[in-house]
């Protein structure tokens, strides 16, 4: 498998409506157009191996299942993972011969793609800070009552930065990066130290990916309890996601009549208005104990 | 100041264009220093020319909107439509001026920036890619298609039903998200997300060891795998992901070192024999 410089061109606009920041905003570019799963539907389209395309987009959609970007921080930049990475782990994969649909197809990808997505933050505060110069021209016409030129600063400058920063590198790595790929399958034969080792790192990547938003679940040890509990429905039981999801509806239903619950009687923790009502429960509660 | 006799009112058109200014353009022009700044300002212009049909009048009104902001865009679209309901109030002579609009907008996008995060984030798209990700195994493209679908509708519509409701009720419409009962509705999402997550991972992730003792007289007598799953079924998977998470929230290391960590835990178990992908050509 080969990209051509058309494919890659294709590859690179999607890349700029993609990224933070996004020129399809952000709903439908970062989190539609982004996410690895779409991006395999698409990089398969554009080379030509659907297949291969959505196997490679599902692995690396795991690792980024929960791309949690906190004040604009990131860990990994969508550009690259979904419209380098993919078609970088595509043609690694087509070019070592092995089943898209198996295991170490998928691992592979993480791999490749990981690093890719890593590596290209770089791209996304590359973006951001040429994206202030076009704000300081915003900034000079706010003061000069220009406001219409306020569209052109939020809609309209910033395609050059991704020109530059997305459709440019996106080009380039795709087209270069597909010839340095399939070289590297002589350099590294399969059975060797590095190829075991990036396939095993790439088997515990989506680790770190659910690690992240468990970060952000968890804040007592208590709370880790449903997330084994979903686990073990999945790992024991074999339940699937949905039943998963019905499951932990029952739980929700629970917890939420336990919290208005608990906030009913335990005084008026906001706003003076429940105050009253809160103090009767109260007294009913300890004549009840 | 004198105002008109007139009550002005920002009539539906005007709004839904603010709208799609947002829907489109929150973080068009990012930067790390001003953020979501101007895609604030390019959404509040419409409103401002339709609110002021003084020019003076609607550079001094757009100042409001320079100061800093940031959250989460999707959620964050109901503060947009407060801000669209206080500016009309503000044209129409009532006591609010910009600072009360800049002290709701800033009080406003961190607990909004916070649920949203947690909420879309955390919580709902991973249920939507796990569900995805069951039917687009196989390489079927049925699952991207499903949550392209589903996930463009629930974000446009529930944005812009979000911005509406702010507009409608100006802050009020926050305080469910907020209050008491917003914060066990989060509660209730957060389990959901939790168990969610946790068959996420038990269904596409597989830690396995390939550790096998072999006998003198060539008889495994020990197959840590098969061992490891009568305790509890996918016990390493488990241990992976807790030890990515020790290592993140307990000793602060970034998701690129634990990463990085990662690679070499996997280096010493494949010399150690420990790990073994099996790959073949």
């Amino acid at each position: 498998m080969t990209i051509s410089w058309l494919q890659a061109a294709i590859l690179g606009l999607f890349a700029c409506l993609c990224s933070n920041s996004c020129m399809a905003g952000q709903a439908v570019g970062n989190y539609t157009i982004g996410r690895p799963l779409v991006g395999g539907l698409v990089c398969g389209l554009v080379l030509g191996d659907l297949k291969l395309g959505i196997a490679c987009g599902v692995a690396m959609q795991l690792v980024y299942i929960a791309l949690v970007t906190p004040g604009g921080t990131v860990s990994a930049d969508v550009r690259a993972i979904s419209y380098i990475g993919i078609p970088l782990a595509m043609v690694a994969i087509a070019s070592k011969g092995m089943n898209p649909l198996g295991t170490s197809a998928a691992d592979l990808a993480k791999s490749v793609g990981t690093l890719v997505g890593t590596v290209g933050t770089v791209l996304y505060y590359a973006v951001a800070t040429l994206n202030l110069v076009w704000q300081s021209f915003g900034w000079k016409d706010v003061h000069q009552g220009k406001l219409d030129r306020l569209y052109g600063v939020n809609f309209g400058w910033p395609w050059l930065s991704h020109a530059l920063f997305s459709f440019i590198p996106t080009m380039l790595l795709t087209y270069y990066g597909s010839t340095a790929v399939t070289a590297l399958r002589d350099a590294l034969p399969m059975d060797g130290i590095a190829m075991k080792t990036l396939f095993t790192v790439g088997g515990m990547l989506p680790c770190v990916g659910i690690a992240i938003l468990l970060r952000q679940i968890v804040s007592k040890p208590i709370d880790f309890v449903p997330f084994f509990v979903g686990f073990t429905l999945a790992a024991s039981l074999h339940l699937n996601l949905v039943s998963v999801t019905v499951v932990s509806l029952l739980f929700a239903v629970i917890f939420y009549e336990i919290e208005m619950a608990i906030g009913s009687t335990h005084g008026p923790s906001d706003g003076s208005q429940t105050a009253t009502a809160s103090a009767g429960a109260d007294d009913d509660e300890e004549e009840d104990i | 100041m004198q105002k008109a006799q007139e009550v002005k009112k920002i009539d539906h058109k005007t709004l839904s264009h603010s709208f799609h200014l947002w829907f489109w353009g929150a973080l068009t022009c990012f930067s790390q220093e001003h953020m979501q700044t101007f895609g604030y300002m390019a959404s509040m212009l419409p409103i401002i020319k339709k609110l002021y049909p003084d020019h003076d009048d609607q550079v001094k009104a757009i100042k409001a909107y320079t100061a800093f902001f940031n959250t989460n865009p999707m959620l964050g679209t109901v503060i947009v439509g407060v801000t669209a309901s206080m500016e009309e109030a503000r044209a129409n002579g009532q006591d609010i001026d910009g600072e009360t609009i800049n002290d709701m907008r800033a009080g406003l996008m961190g607990p909004i920036a916070g649920i949203g995060d947690s909420l879309i984030d955390g919580t709902l798209i991973p249920i939507l890619l796990g569900i995805s990700l069951g039917m687009s195994s196989g390489g079927s493209p049925v699952g991207a298609i499903f949550y392209i679908i589903a996930w463009v509708l629930i974000a446009y519509f529930g944005q812009r039903f979000l911005y509406f409701r702010g507009y409608q009720f100006g802050d009020k419409a926050v305080s469910f998200l907020v209050g008491k009962q917003g914060a066990a509705i989060r509660h209730a999402i957060g389990v959901i997300g939790s168990m969610v997550v946790g068959g996420v991972l038990a269904s596409w992730v597989n830690v396995t060891t390939s550790l096998k003792l072999v006998g003198s007289n060539g008889k495994v007598f020990l197959n840590l795998q098969d061992k490891l799953d009568s305790i509890f079924p996918g016990i390493l998977t488990v241990a992976v992901t807790l030890f990515c998470w020790w290592l993140m929230s307990k000793k602060h290391v970034s998701a690129i070192w634990t990463m990085l960590i990662l690679v070499v835990v996997s280096l010493v178990g494949v010399l150690l024999g420990f790990f073994n992908p099996g790959l073949t050509y």
